[in-house]
């Protein structure tokens, strides 16, 4: 099983890496790190924080939106050239299809985190910011969200259309960002409906903000372990699930 | 496994879809049923939109079926690990193009299972038959059409399996390429392999097939040994007479119930087989030249079209 699984990952990640949108992006998110630190020069007070908040923030946004916009792409692409036909007709489950399909492009997508986190380093010893523990550990909760978000759109990606995918793989991040939000301003409210509502769209949707530690890495604040081991373990819980979900969904499709 | 073993086993095979958002279901399988047996060449033939297509699908288990029962070698179409006896070759295949002959062939045989050790000889032995030894490491966008179709053979047999299905596997082809996939057939048979064939290229039915089932609007007319389906009715003689006096020719009509053409000098008669020599008998006393005599071929295709129009007569008539 592992066998066949590698096999559709490995080839996934050839393909993935042969897409212009890949480089476009990470282009432009080099390019966004390097926008802050010119900007942080016109600034008189906490540039360092400036760099790497600019930095934390090309990294998330253009990680998610490569997961996106290729992620969306993933499955649907397999169906409309009929390659599908052929992979299928081997001795291989649609769930194993599935899984090796989201683990190749989630190791090219880790590949430019790593690359971005890199940039990210360089830029910051060259201004001078500091880098520590924290940094590491923001940059990692990073990859478990882009794992989270690559998961939706393989979802998404097993029954619609790219199009209405990337609507619904955008939807849940933004929700995801806010749900935390959400059910704390939702438990100030006298009404018990209100209350309800939001602590269970905070439960059933991605509490994407649980992988955000980059405020903490910016200001240099030390974080617990727990702050790092427990939004990993909820981010693999949570992929288990929805790609889980997704396999369910693919097992009942006709081609 | 016995010589009459059944390879393939589809029972009352009900499929429908519903075409677009519309709620009307369409049924495009209607309870259809037939055997395919060891070591034999199946040809299904049918014309387009007959249903050929997704039977295969339902078989390689693409698609579920509404209703009834197919299996391959005594396993349900819905499993997955006994996939590794079964090839299968898509119409009009499509490939990651980005991959070379060796590199494609090398990724269907990890996802088929083929050991690491035997992985490389394989490939080699495929691309050796497919005859591509030599574009084994162009990259597949710069096939042509049968150089794909090839590939799409070699990979349905990466992994050497027992039974090989192939849809249109002669499609878009030339003459050249066509006699290159019968021969690779015809050395599957040798090999012992069971070959399922769907197609509509009734010539290459004739040359391969051992037994065929004729399906039109998802039903199958005809199953059976392609012998007995060319050879149904009473055989049948065509002789060609010149100089036949037309009173002589007249009488033959009537003795021998014949069916008489004539071709400029020459008469053409068609006659039953057993009553030739009579008839040969008869013209030669009458003083005519025997042009030719020669036994009457029923062709596929004569019998395939008549099947159809039978068929769509009695759709008209429900």
């Amino acid at each position: 099983m592992i066998g066949r699984i590698w096999a559709m990952a490995v080839n996934t990640a050839r393909e993935a890496i042969r897409s212009k949108l890949l480089y476009t992006l990470l282009f432009f998110s080099l390019a966004m790190m390097l926008l802050g630190s010119v900007l942080s020069m016109l600034s008189y007070v906490e540039r360092e924080r400036m760099v790497q908040d600019f930095a934390f923030a090309s990294i998330r946004l253009f990680s998610v939106a490569i997961a996106v916009f290729i992620g969306v792409g993933l499955i649907h692409k397999e169906v409309e050239r009929r390659t599908v036909y052929t992979i299928l007709s081997k001795p291989l489950s649609r769930a194993e299809f599935l899984i090796g399909k989201y683990t190749g492009l989630l190791l090219i997508i880790w590949l430019q985190v790593a690359i971005m986190a890199s940039f990210f380093a360089g830029v910051s010893l060259l201004m001078g910011a500091p880098l520590g523990f924290t940094h590491l550990a923001a940059l990692a909760l990073i990859a478990v969200e882009v794992a989270v978000v690559v998961a939706l759109a393989t979802l998404f990606s097993s029954f619609t259309t790219p199009l209405l995918a990337s609507f619904f793989s955008c939807g849940l991040w933004f929700a995801g960002h806010l749900t935390r939000d959400l059910r704390d301003h939702g438990a100030n409210s006298s009404s018990a409906l209100v209350r309800e509502g939001t602590a269970w769209m905070h439960r059933i949707l991605p509490d994407l903000e649980s992988f955000n530690l980059s405020i903490e890495a910016s200001h240099q604040l030390s974080v617990a372990a727990s702050d790092i081991w427990f939004p990993a373990l909820y981010g693999a819980g949570y992929v288990a699930i929805i790609l889980a979900s997704a396999a369910m969904i693919f097992e009942r499709r006709d081609f | 496994m016995s010589a009459s073993a059944e390879i393939v086993r589809v029972d009352d095979l009900v499929k429908d879809v519903r075409p677009g958002f519309g709620l009307r279901k369409k049924r495009v399988l209607d309870g259809i049923s037939f055997r395919v047996r060891e070591r034999e060449i199946f040809g299904f033939i049918g014309p387009n939109g007959a249903g050929k297509t997704t039977t295969l699908k339902v078989l390689m288990g693409l698609i579920r079926a509404t209703s009834g029962k197919a299996s391959i070698l005594g396993h349900d179409v819905s499993e997955t690990t006994f996939r590794r006896q079964i090839g299968f070759l898509p119409e009009q295949p499509y490939f990651y193009d980005y991959l070379t002959g060796r590199e494609i062939l090398r990724f269907y045989a990890k996802l088929s299972g083929v050991s690491r050790g035997c992985r490389e000889r394989r490939v080699t032995q495929l691309l050796e038959l497919a005859g591509l030894s030599a574009e084994g490491n162009t990259r597949l966008r710069s096939y042509s059409k049968g150089m794909l179709q090839r590939i799409g053979i070699a990979q349905a047999l990466v992994h050497d399996p027992q039974v090989v299905f192939l849809d249109e596997p002669m499609s878009g082809l030339d003459p050249v390429g066509r006699k290159e996939v019968r021969d690779i057939i015809l050395r599957l048979r040798a090999e012992g392999k069971t070959v399922f064939m769907s197609t509509h290229i009734l010539s290459d039915v004739e040359m391969l097939c051992d037994r065929v089932a004729i399906i039109v609007n998802g039903r199958i007319r005809y199953e059976g040994a392609i012998d007995e389906f060319l050879h149904a009715g009473e055989p049948e003689a065509d002789l060609v007479f010149a100089n036949l006096p037309a009173e002589t020719a007249t009488r033959l009509e009537e003795r021998f119930e014949a069916r008489l053409r004539g071709h400029g000098d020459h008469i053409e008669l068609r006659i039953a087989e057993k009553d030739s020599s009579e008839a040969l008998r008869v013209a030669l006393d009458a003083g005519a030249d025997v042009i030719s005599a020669t036994p009457h071929r029923v062709s596929l295709e004569s019998i395939f079209l008549s099947t159809v129009n039978e068929a769509d007569t009695e759709e008209d008539s429900r």
